[in-house]
Order: structure tokens, then C-alpha cells, then sequence
């Protein structure tokens, strides 16, 4: 028999008991609903851990640190491990590492100025130093121009501009969104609710103005706003300035620095000569480093990598214990509630071999004929198969398309009413059109909060599972079919 | 072939025999003790040849058939049709066997209800996997040499009893089988429509010299057959061609 016809005498069969099919389709649909929105909120749960460990931190980076207490065992008996150059170059070799880059702090604080005069003035500037030939590995990012290529050149930060006051006009700043959390807002009197501020432009261009930095051994930052915060003028000695000029703005990511949203990030070797220009004596100590990054070349590598730098005696930290116990419960979660949607799903098959049951007890006759007229057996066994199969698949398809509008639904009530209840989400639902929500609850986004998500592998499973569901409880059924003799057709009792 | 074997059953025809019944015993189990249904047929039936086997109500010519069509196993002895013991057939070759080389026409019809006249009788063809503009074709031009010609797309509900057995008929001859058994295709018709369904039966098998094996206990009926064979208690008591 061709597979077709076994598929069109299926269908016949199907049709003809209409409503028994839709029923027992239903349960399906039901099954495969709650088994699919189940899952869909833990991953909801998934996807809002996972947006929450990002927002901490790159997960891939270890950060890497001398307790002081680690021993090394060298030829010469055991040293203290030291993070200085060469440790650097033996993280380089490591497997599974893609970048490594030593990270200082400048030791001193540091002031900017800019402007006729130093008008424009940044106290306290952080400063960091990095190997900038690792910039792109580590995942350092560019927002604007480009990467310091001659001495002089530093990067800054995004949002470094907007650090800078006014001294001409009270220490008046300029207000940009950051889109950090951070948020601001003014009452406004006529609506009564506080608005968020507009964003406004610096002060001046910072990457076609001269800096000025100042900074000194014990220089305790700029006169102007010791002054304004009343801490009265320290000793200003052995102050020294040096004039920069800013190459590029680097991406805004608190993971990897403060620098990089309003600081200075400049190269190793620039940071080094810097110190030197303050003070001499203290060259020999930056050539060993507080802290080394260490990019492994995915989250899978990370506790490999760690636990090679354990070993090497140092200390690390990184974000994978923690976002290994989140897994773990979160697949925890799914499995409970996947378990729940599951029981559904059972009774929903329960139902198809009733269903199923019932036609083989029914047609006891019409496959008695069929085996006299010279059926193959198997085609009988598939005949039965593919009805019980084509149950499973029905309800599964509906079944998602269904979860599909629920799990949509969940999420426009949830953005809608919910979103505010968390703080969350800075682009409040109000402020979008239902369109744009309509897509952020179906494609999600960086700032949605999603209660329900359902990946694509999702619907495969579901599908799948629901027609292997039915093969397998239409299993018996189909052999029970194949059992009847064809002797029964052949007795002349009706 | 076994003809060699057993020259003294096939010398009774002159024609090439295609069904051969050796020492068939059938019984079946009664509490502790068995029933004879069969005892000891001994039986050929030559190609082309109608063969009524004749007999009242437990005479055993139902199990017969049942034996000759492989619906049942044998106790003792075998079945040959075309050379091949269909006892021993398992059940993938028997119908492979079944499809190829044997029709069937029922007492009770037994058309499928949720499938058309034309459906019906394209079956044993969509068993053997003939694609089916192909196969409803052939159908359709039996059908209507069955006088069928206006029912082709009704379902068998829609049809009186006399033309439901004639789809049962274009349906067991429709592949061209060598055998067909009748199994008291009038058992169910009255007098009138008997006639019809009997003349139609022998002219197909007329036409393709095809072999007819009738079981019927009317008399009228028999008397279209080449031969007429008697039982009684499971004994062939009575064997004669009348033709």
C-alpha cells in the first residue's frame, strides 16, 4: 500500500468520527499548552537571569589577583606568585584564553580641564591603563573614533563629557540619560508628574579639545571644588600637568571599568610613563599589577580557566559560580514545572488510546476485510499508527500556535501592568504604542521584562513530543487491530 | 510442482488443476474433547472450473472454504493452490498470495462503509500499491459493466442489497485473480436479483477462465456450477460434474 493511501484512508477514518477526534484533539491541545507554557515561564525565569548576570558583569571574564599568601615552587625554592609581566604571558598561552590584559588604577587622583582659562573642570577623574592590543579581545568597544595611535593620545570615556562643570557658572553640569539605571527627573508643575530631563549636549566637543590633566603625589584635587565642598585647600604641592589629546570614546561597560562610562582609559605604557613624571620611585612597583583580566574563549571555558589559574596560585573571581547555581535552579524549575504541564500531557495520551481503542474495537470488521482482500499487516499497524500519530500531531501544532497567543498575552499583561512594580524597565510600556509592546513581547529586548519566553526549540519539542505521544499509546491499539483474524469478515453473522 | 508426487488426484481432470486438497483434517476444541469439522476432503479443482460445494448448515462447507481460502490452519493435511501449501504461508505471503491470486465475494457483502462504490472495488489494487487515478479507472469500468455505471460515487448505504453485492463482485474480480471464492453470494437476495448476481459471476469467470469455488446450500444456485460437490459431517459424500 502507498503511504498515501494509508494517509488518505486516515484522514477518511478521522473525519468520519468528527467528533470524537476533536475531542481527544483537544486534549492534546491542552497537554501540549500546559507543557509548553510551563516551560515558557521557567524560561522566562532563564531569561531574566541571565539579563540580570549581564548587567553584573562579562561572564567570560576572570578576574585574576594575588591573595599575597600564594606560593609558587620555582628552581629556587618557593617565591610569592607575582602578577607581572610574565605571569601575563603565560595567561596568553593558556588553552581556551582569548585576551588577557593587566588592569591599573592611577595611583594618584587626577583632575581635567578644559576651556579657556580651565573653565571646564572633572575632579577625581578615574584613570585606568590597559594593554591596548588586547582592547578588541577583552571586548572593550569603540562608542566614537578610534584607538590611541601616538603619544599623547588617550581614550575616554562615554560619557566623560558630561562629568565636566561650569566653574564660570556654579559648577553647573549638563545632563545626558545614561542608560545605566541611573535616572533623573524634574517636577513639572503643570502635569504634576516628574519628567525625565531631555539630553543635552556637553559643554564642548571632548575629542577636538585640549585636556589638561593635573595631578601630583599628594595632590588632593582641584582648588575650585575642595573650595565648594568645604574641605578647605590641602597642600597643592608638586602639582605637574600634561596635556592630552582624546582619540576615541570608549563604549560605556561598568563590567570592564568606571573608565570606560567617565574616565580615562589609556594603554599600559602611557600609564607607566605618567607615573613616572609623578614619581620616579614608584616605576619599579607598577611593574607588578593589582588585577589581570583573563577572557576565556566562552562561558563553557571558565571553570577550566579558573581552576588553571588556581592551580598557578593565584586567586580569582568571576561570575560563574554564581551563574552556574542560577542554572541549576532554573532547570530545577523547569523540570517542576515542565513535570506539572506533563501530567496534562499523559492524560491527553490516555485519551488518544481510548480513542483509539474504541476504532480498533469498531472496525473489527472492516480490517477482518482488509486482510481478506490481502492487507499487509503492516500496513494495517501503520494505518492505525498514523491516525493515533496524526491526533498527537494536530493537538500539537494547535496546541502551539495556542500557546503561542497565551504566552504573548502573558507578556502584554505582564509589561503592561507589572512592568512598573520592578522599576525595571526604563522605557516605561506607557510610552509605547501597543505595536511597538506587541513586538517587544514577542521578540523581547534588552530592556523587556518577559514573563514568558518560548525559544523555537520549544515548539520543535512540543510538536514532536505530541506525535511521539501518540504513536506510541496508539502502539497497542494498532496491535490489537493486527490481531484480528480475517476469519471475522468471512462469518456470515452481520 | 507435487503433481508428480500424487498422480492419481490430478488424473481425475483433464485440465491443469489449481487447487488441490490433500487428507484435510480440521477439528476444533470442545472443552475437554475437539469436534471434527473436516475429516479427511481429498479434493482438486481444475483452472476454469465453477465448483459448488454444496451442503445444509454444519456440514463443514464453511470451514472448508475457510480452509481453501488460508483463514485457518489446518489440523492435518494442506491446501495447495497453484503449487503452494498455503498452510504454510506466514502472514505477509498469505497476503501477498491473497492479492494476487484470490477474490472474495461475501454473503453480508462487506463493502467499506466510508468508502465509495468506486473505492470499494479499487481496494484490492490500492493494496498492492497500483497509484490511484490508475486503479479507480480500472474500478470504474468494472463497475460499469456491472450496471453500476450511475452509483459510482455512492457510498454502500445509499445502495439497495442487490446492487451493493455487485460492487462486492466488481470488487473480487477487479485484480484478475486466478481463484475466486463465492461464500453464499446470494444468501442475502431475493429471487429475482439471485439470478443476476449468479449469471454475473459466471460470465466474469467465463471470460478470464477463472476458477469459482461456490459454497451455497440453495439448489437453484448450484445448478450454475460445473460441479457440484456434496458434504455432510465433514465428508465428501457425493462428487459430480453436471456440466
Amino acid at each position: 500500500m502507498r503511504f498515501s493511501d494509508i494517509l488518505r484512508l486516515c484522514r477518511q477514518n478521522l473525519f468520519r468520527r468528527k467528533s470524537r477526534t476533536i475531542l481527544t484533539v483537544l486534549g492534546v491541545i491542552v497537554g501540549c499548552c500546559s507543557i509548553v507554557l510551563m516551560i515558557s515561564l521557567a524560561q522566562g525565569i532563564n531569561e531574566q537571569n541571565e539579563k540580570m548576570l549581564k548587567s553584573m558583569g562579562d561572564l567570560s571574564i576572570v578576574t585574576v589577583y594575588t591573595s599575597g599568601s600564594g606560593m609558587v615552587n620555582t628552581s629556587s625554592g618557593t617565591e610569592q606568585v607575582k602578577l607581572d609581566d610574565k605571569a601575563v604571558e603565560s595567561f596568553r598561552s593558556m588553552n581556551d584564553v582569548i585576551g588577557v590584559t593587566p588592569v591599573m588604577n592611577f595611583p594618584y587622583t587626577a583632575t581635567l580641564k578644559a576651556g579657556a582659562g580651565g573653565r571646564y573642570i572633572a575632579d577625581y577623574v578615574q584613570i585606568m591603563g590597559i594593554d591596548m592590543t588586547q582592547f578588541d579581545q577583552m571586548g572593550y568597544k569603540i562608542a566614537d573614533g578610534d584607538k590611541p595611535f601616538k603619544d599623547g593620545q588617550v581614550m575616554a570615556g562615554e560619557w566623560l563629557a558630561y562629568d565636566f562643570m561650569d566653574t564660570l557658572r556654579g559648577g553647573e553640569m549638563r545632563y545626558a540619560n545614561r542608560g545605566d539605571g541611573s535616572y533623573s527627573c524634574t517636577y513639572n508643575e503643570a502635569t504634576g508628574q516628574c519628567e525625565a530631563s531631555e539630553d543635552q549636549d556637553p559643554y564642548f566637543d571632548i575629542r577636538n579639545t585640549r585636556l589638561t590633566l593635573v595631578t601630583g603625589a599628594n595632590y588632593q584635587g582641584d582648588s575650585y571644588t575642595n573650595g565648594s565642598m568645604g574641605s578647605g585647600a590641602a597642600g597643592q604641592s608638586d602639582t605637574m600637568s600634561e596635556t592630552l589629546t582624546i582619540s576615541g570614546l570608549t563604549k560605556s561597560d561598568q563590567n570592564k571599568g568606571y573608565a570606560t562610562s567617565s574616565g580615562l582609559v589609556m594603554d599600559l605604557k602611557t600609564m607607566k610613563e605618567l607615573i613616572a613624571k609623578v614619581d620616579p620611585s614608584a616605576v619599579k612597583k607598577a611593574n607588578t599589577y593589582d588585577q589581570v583580566y583573563v577572557k576565556a574563549a566562552d562561558l563553557s571555558a571558565v571553570p577550566d580557566v579558573e581552576s588553571q589559574l588556581k592551580s598557578m596560585g593565584y586567586e580569582t573571581s568571576s561570575y560563574e559560580d554564581m551563574r552556574q547555581t542560577m542554572e541549576e535552579q532554573t532547570s530545577s524549575i523547569r523540570l517542576i514545572l515542565g513535570g506539572i504541564g506533563a501530567v496534562s500531557l499523559l492524560v491527553a495520551a490516555i485519551g488518544i488510546a481510548n480513542t483509539m481503542v474504541m476504532s480498533v474495537s469498531e472496525r473489527t470488521r472492516e480490517i477482518g476485510i482488509m486482510k481478506a482482500l490481502g492487507c499487509y499487516v503492516r500496513d494495517i499497524r501503520v494505518m492505525f499508527l498514523a491516525e493515533a500519530g496524526a491526533i498527537g500531531f494536530l493537538g500539537g501544532v494547535i496546541g502551539c500556535l495556542l500557546s503561542a497567543l497565551l504566552s504573548l498575552g502573558i507578556n502584554l499583561i505582564g509589561m503592561t501592568y507589572f512592568a512598573s512594580m520592578y522599576g525595571y524597565v526604563s522605557n516605561d510600556a506607557e510610552s509605547l504604542s501597543f505595536w511597538q509592546r506587541l513586538w517587544q513581547a514577542i521578540a523581547g529586548g534588552d530592556n523587556v521584562t518577559r514573563y514568558s519566553v518560548i525559544p523555537w526549540w520549544l515548539y520543535v519539542f512540543a510538536i514532536v513530543f505530541a506525535t511521539l505521544i501518540g504513536l506510541l499509546f496508539g502502539f497497542g491499539p494498532a496491535n490489537k487491530a493486527v490481531k484480528i483474524p480475517a476469519l471475522d469478515a468471512i462469518k456470515n453473522d452481520q | 510442482m507435487a503433481t508428480g508426487k500424487h498422480p492419481h488426484l490430478t488424473a481425475t481432470s483433464a485440465k491443469r488443476p489449481i487447487i488441490e486438497v490433500r487428507h484435510l483434517r480440521k477439528e476444533y476444541p470442545v472443552a475437554d474433547d475437539s469436534v471434527v469439522a473436516l475429516a479427511d476432503i481429498n479434493l482438486t479443482i481444475a483452472q476454469g472450473q465453477i465448483c459448488c460445494i454444496y451442503g445444509e448448515s454444519g456440514s463443514g462447507k464453511s470451514t472448508l472454504l475457510n480452509q481453501l481460502a488460508g483463514m485457518e490452519k489446518p489440523t492435518h493435511g494442506g491446501v495447495r493452490i497453484r503449487g503452494v501449501v498455503i498452510s504454510r504461508l506466514d502472514e505477509h505471503e498469505l497476503a501477498a498470495f491473497r492479492q494476487r491470486h484470490l477474490g472474495f465475494v461475501f454473503q453480508s457483502y462487506n463493502l467499506l462503509p466510508n468508502l465509495t462504490a468506486v473505492e470499494n472495488v479499487a481496494m484490492p489494487l490500492m493494496f498492492r500499491g497500483v497509484p490511484k487515478e490508475r486503479r479507480e479507472a480500472i474500478a470504474r469500468s468494472i463497475l460499469k459493466r456491472v450496471g453500476l455505471g450511475n452509483r459510482l460515487e455512492h457510498y454502500p448505504t445509499q445502495m439497495s442489497g442487490g446492487q451493493q453485492q455487485r460492487v462486492g463482485i466488481a470488487r473480487a474480480f477487479v485484480a484478475k485473480p486466478e481463484v475466486v471464492f463465492a461464500d453464499e453470494p446470494t444468501g442475502n437476495l431475493d429471487s429475482k436479483t439471485k439470478v443476476d448476481v449468479m449469471e454475473m459471476i459466471v460470465s466474469f469467470a467465463r471470460d478470464l477462465n477463472q476458477t469459482i469455488v461456490l459454497v451455497t446450500h440453495d439448489d437453484n444456485m448450484a445448478q450454475y456450477a460445473d460441479r457440484i460437490v456434496t458434504l455432510l459431517d465433514g465428508r465428501i459424500i457425493n462428487d459430480r460434474m453436471i456440466r
